[in-house]
């Protein structure tokens, strides 16, 4: 079993590895996460010494500088440098990312699991359930969410992580359905292996790939949802997250001042693109039946 | 009256760039079919109203709209600065007893409400003076919840018995007497005051006096806000809500042969600006008013450039584009001959400190920090000098206005020296360790707004105070302001009369939240003095009163005094008669639009393609 999977995820890579375009693709996310990490980090250490970052400050006389060598992406409306709190924003999206997707997926990976493998009552359950979720418009869902827990970047992680778990747990149950019909199901159910052991020690393994292919495609998904929020004035306050960014840079857009809306646009377009190709070239490398028809 | 978190005229709201171009595009052709040849159209922007009820409005834009179509006894003249009231539905200004407290109005005859499906046959009948007893009573009644019942809460004889008398399930009784509300005939008003109240001419300017036709309130219930019936220029025509309002010219004047006439008297520099050249002249000029509500600036403003609306406001974002560094117009708007108009605004913008908040309430010394560290000049920059800083509670040119940076005005040292008198040395909070940290809440979180509050951030961070921002809507946050629950909050007051009692009444004890005086300020002497002056009549003993008070509310420092806006316009060359007015109210029949000069411009500059 070991070795199978292990070769199953050493293929895929291989597979990957040939496809040029997927190979950029993760070099450009694993740019924007060392961005996101230095300004993790960055804002961890002015945490901890009890200042102000210095992107945070405002120096009027520095307002609306176009890029030049001392601020590459120029500066805003206060004088503050463009591409650090383009940096800070990697950092935002990065946590709403990350944080959605460890709220969703696994609410969708265990009620797809449960539904998957149980059926009847349980399967009636979770389906009620999920379209229930799915029956409400998502925005507004979010939103509703959102006014709840108040603004914030909480309100963002719990408005979008609890809203997008539907789609997960429909795969995850439609694959747990195909597999506990399979031999190597049958035979632990024989040798009477407890329910979870199966479940999740013997299934999730091989639907895992599932959950990386839909980590891949939700996580600029999340971020989008974040910018769109931030961008009305309901999501991230007191830190430059891209959303609030825009919505300032916009104002000034029609006098030429260009620079903050295109380098944040252009940050999130190359955010998003290059998920979601990596999601498509994963999900075909890591599809067995793709493989089949391959060869 | 009216509160608000930024200019109406330059506040900025979002919505998408494209929107812009979009309209931008679409621009060229007509804006509406006339509906006869020749016909004057104003077009506008306006902010959301609340509805079309006198009463209950507390809001800029539905006070302007209000003022369309109702009319009060009095009204602000339009052309006279500093400002004072002239009748309007009263035939003469109002005799006053030696004690100062009978008020005897006479009204003109042969005034008459628009015709409308509430009156007997449809057809509006003659105003009279019970109109306006059954108009201020409505102020008081409870049920109503008017926005304007301060302005006669405890100055007319019996009204807060008939006030207590409406609370309750059963129907108010409006025939019931009050005192000092009376009519002795048909044409005559008589108000009985409790104490002497000069600032009462400028109540009745507003629209909470305006008279409202019994029959109209009965008839249409709940939905009178919906359906005005007045006495003024111009009837509602369709109300689209939140997007558009259409006035037309009321025809019952024609009807009833009233005849009202444009000032013929004013100051040199208004003849020079063409402001006396219909001197005499029938009023309204303008047969329909279109107003669209258009929450976002940038899209507003390409609406301007293209010759669909009449006149805008300056945002800060378009003040380059617009203003040279010599505060002169562009050429290229020059060129089309668009004109610049400013003056000042008597509103004052500011910072509150609930003082009943354990942290800044009880340190007197913090406030008084906090104070110093703010720059005005900074923010002075920021909108490109569309602001004037202030240093006190009163704006230019009310008395008592400080002209002059005071003790606790911007000085870093000293704000830090004070910082550490507060407990507070180098901004550090001894609870935590930690730098102190303050909440300001703001009643939207448009892209100004959150730059204002990261530049004033910046100077808290100076002296080593975080200040956190807490972006709410515009209800959640006069809710949080209500129950006393804001630390910070940002807030803006529009004078209602350019009187200094009505900034004053901002600390007054009594006026605590849910109140305006949104800071709870309380201080004994300060309310003594108060009382003095809401009866005194203006001279030197109210204005040694008023730079007292200042003073004792700069020492106390319940605010952070932020800055008066200038009023800044652009106004097409084809609308003509206008001139900025701090109160206007019910100005719009002065405004003309030249046809021919407009089809001219239209000609010349959407002549392509």
């Amino acid at each position: 079993m070991k070795e199978k999977r292990n070769s199953l995820w050493r293929d895929a890579w291989q597979r990957l590895k040939k496809n040029r375009l997927a190979m950029i693709c993760l070099g450009i996310i694993l740019f924007y996460t060392a961005l996101a990490v230095y300004g993790e980090t960055v804002y961890q250490v002015y945490r901890a010494k009890d200042q102000t970052p210095f992107y945070q400050k405002t120096d009027l006389s520095q307002a609306y500088h176009p890029p030049s060598s001392r601020h590459w992406m120029g500066t805003d409306a206060l004088g503050r440098d463009v591409m650090q709190r383009l940096i800070q924003g990697t950092r935002i999206a990065y946590k709403v990312g990350i944080v959605t997707s460890l709220i969703a997926i696994p609410i969708g990976v265990f009620f797809g699991c449960l539904a998957g493998y149980f059926g009847g009552r349980v399967d009636d359950f979770v389906v009620w359930l999920y379209s229930t979720f799915a029956s409400i418009p998502g925005l507004l869902f979010i939103l509703a969410i959102a006014m709840v827990v108040g603004k914030g970047l909480l309100g963002i992680y719990l408005g979008i992580g609890l809203t997008t778990w539907v789609g997960l747990c429909r795969l995850i149950r439609g694959e747990v359905i195909k597999h506990k019909e399979q031999a190597y199901v049958l035979a632990a159910r024989a040798l009477g292996l407890s329910w979870p052991r199966i479940l999740f020690r013997h299934i999730l393994p091989n639907v895992f790939h599932v959950i990386i292919v839909t980590f891949t495609l939700r996580f600029p998904a999340a971020v989008s949802t974040e910018v769109f929020m931030s961008f009305l004035g309901i999501g991230v306050a007191n830190e430059p997250s891209w959303g609030v960014m825009i919505n300032s840079a916009r104002m000034r857009l029609w006098h030429g001042v260009w620079w903050e809306m295109t380098f944040v646009t252009v940050a999130i377009f190359g955010l998003v693109l290059a998920f979601n190709l990596l999601g498509d070239a994963l999900r075909d490398a890591l599809d067995p039946r793709l493989r089949r028809g391959e060869n | 009256m009216e509160r608000r978190n930024s200019g109406w005229k330059f506040s900025l709201h979002c919505s998408a760039v494209f929107l812009c171009l979009l309209l931008s595009a679409c621009g060229r052709g007509e804006l509406d079919t006339l509906r006869f040849k020749n016909e004057q159209v104003l077009y506008g922007q306006t902010a959301r109203i609340q509805g079309f009820d006198p009463a209950k409005a507390g809001d800029v834009a539905s006070s302007m709209m209000i003022g369309r179509v109702y009319e009060g006894l009095l009204e602000y003249a339009y052309l006279d600065r500093p400002y004072h009231v002239e009748p309007m539905l009263a035939a003469e200004l109002p005799e006053i007893s030696n004690d100062g407290l009978t008020y005897t109005f006479h009204l003109r005859k042969g005034i008459f409400f628009q015709d409308d499906p509430c009156f007997p046959g449809g057809k509006g009948r003659e105003l009279t003076a019970g109109d306006f007893v059954y108009s201020i009573k409505r102020v008081a009644d409870l049920k109503n919840a008017s926005s304007g019942y301060w302005a006669f809460n405890g100055r007319i004889a019996g009204l807060e018995a008939f006030r207590a008398s409406s609370a309750g399930n059963t129907p108010t009784d409006y025939a019931a007497p009050v005192k000092g509300l009376t009519a002795p005939d048909r044409y005559t008003l008589q108000i009985q005051l409790t104490e002497p109240y000069p600032q009462l001419l400028w109540v009745l300017a507003m629209h909470y006096a305006f008279a409202v036709p019994r029959e109209a309130v009965d008839y249409y219930g709940a939905d009178f806000v919906n359906h005005p019936v007045g006495t003024g220029a111009y009837i509602l025509r369709k109300w689209k809500r939140n997007y558009r309002i259409e006035f037309i010219r009321n025809p019952k004047w024609a009807e009833t042969g009233r005849i009202e006439t444009y000032p013929s008297t004013g100051t040199e520099a208004d003849r020079a600006a063409g402001l006396l050249d219909d001197a005499g002249k029938q009023l309204p000029f303008v047969d329909r008013i279109v107003q669209f509500v258009v929450d976002d600036a940038a899209t507003a403003w390409m609406m301007f450039l293209s010759g669909q609306f009449s006149f805008s406001g300056i945002s800060r974002d378009n003040w380059d584009a617009v203003i040279t560094p010599g505060s002169d117009l562009v050429s290229e708007l020059k060129k089309q001959k668009i004109e610049l108009i400013s003056g000042p605004t008597l509103d004052l913008f500011y910072i509150g400190f609930n003082l009943d908040d354990p942290v800044v309430g009880r340190n007197k010394k913090l406030r008084q920090a906090l104070s110093c560290a703010f720059n005005p000049a900074l923010l002075v920059q920021y909108y490109n000098g569309r602001i004037k800083p202030v240093y006190g509670p009163l704006p230019d040119p009310l008395p008592g206005f400080k002209p002059d940076p005071t003790a606790y005005s911007f000085n870093l040292e000293k704000a830090r020296q004070l910082l550490a008198e507060a407990g507070y040395a180098d901004g550090i909070d001894p609870a935590t360790g930690r730098r102190l940290e303050l909440t300001l809440e703001l009643g939207g979180a448009s892209p100004d707004v959150r730059q204002v509050v990261d530049l004033m951030a910046g100077m808290f961070d100076k002296i080593g105070v975080v200040l956190k921002a807490s972006y709410n809507n515009w209800p959640a946050f006069l809710e949080k302001l209500d129950r006393r629950q804001a630390q910070l909050f940002q807030l803006g007051w529009v004078a209602d009369y350019p009187d200094p009692e009505n900034f004053l009444q901002l600390f007054y004890g009594a006026n605590t939240s849910p109140g305006p005086n949104h800071s709870n300020y309380e201080n004994p002497e300060f309310d003594r003095l108060y009382e003095r002056l809401r009866t005194l009549l203006p001279g030197p003993e109210k204005d040694r009163l008023c730079t007292r008070m200042a003073e004792l509310v700069i020492e106390d420092c319940p605010w952070i005094f932020m800055y008066q806006p200038m009023d800044f316009a652009l106004v097409h060359n084809w609308l003509k008669n206008y001139k900025p007015h701090n109160f206007p109210y019910t100005m719009a029949k002065y405004h003309r639009v030249d046809n021919d000069t407009w089809n001219a411009w239209k000609a010349k500059n959407r002549g392509h393609d």
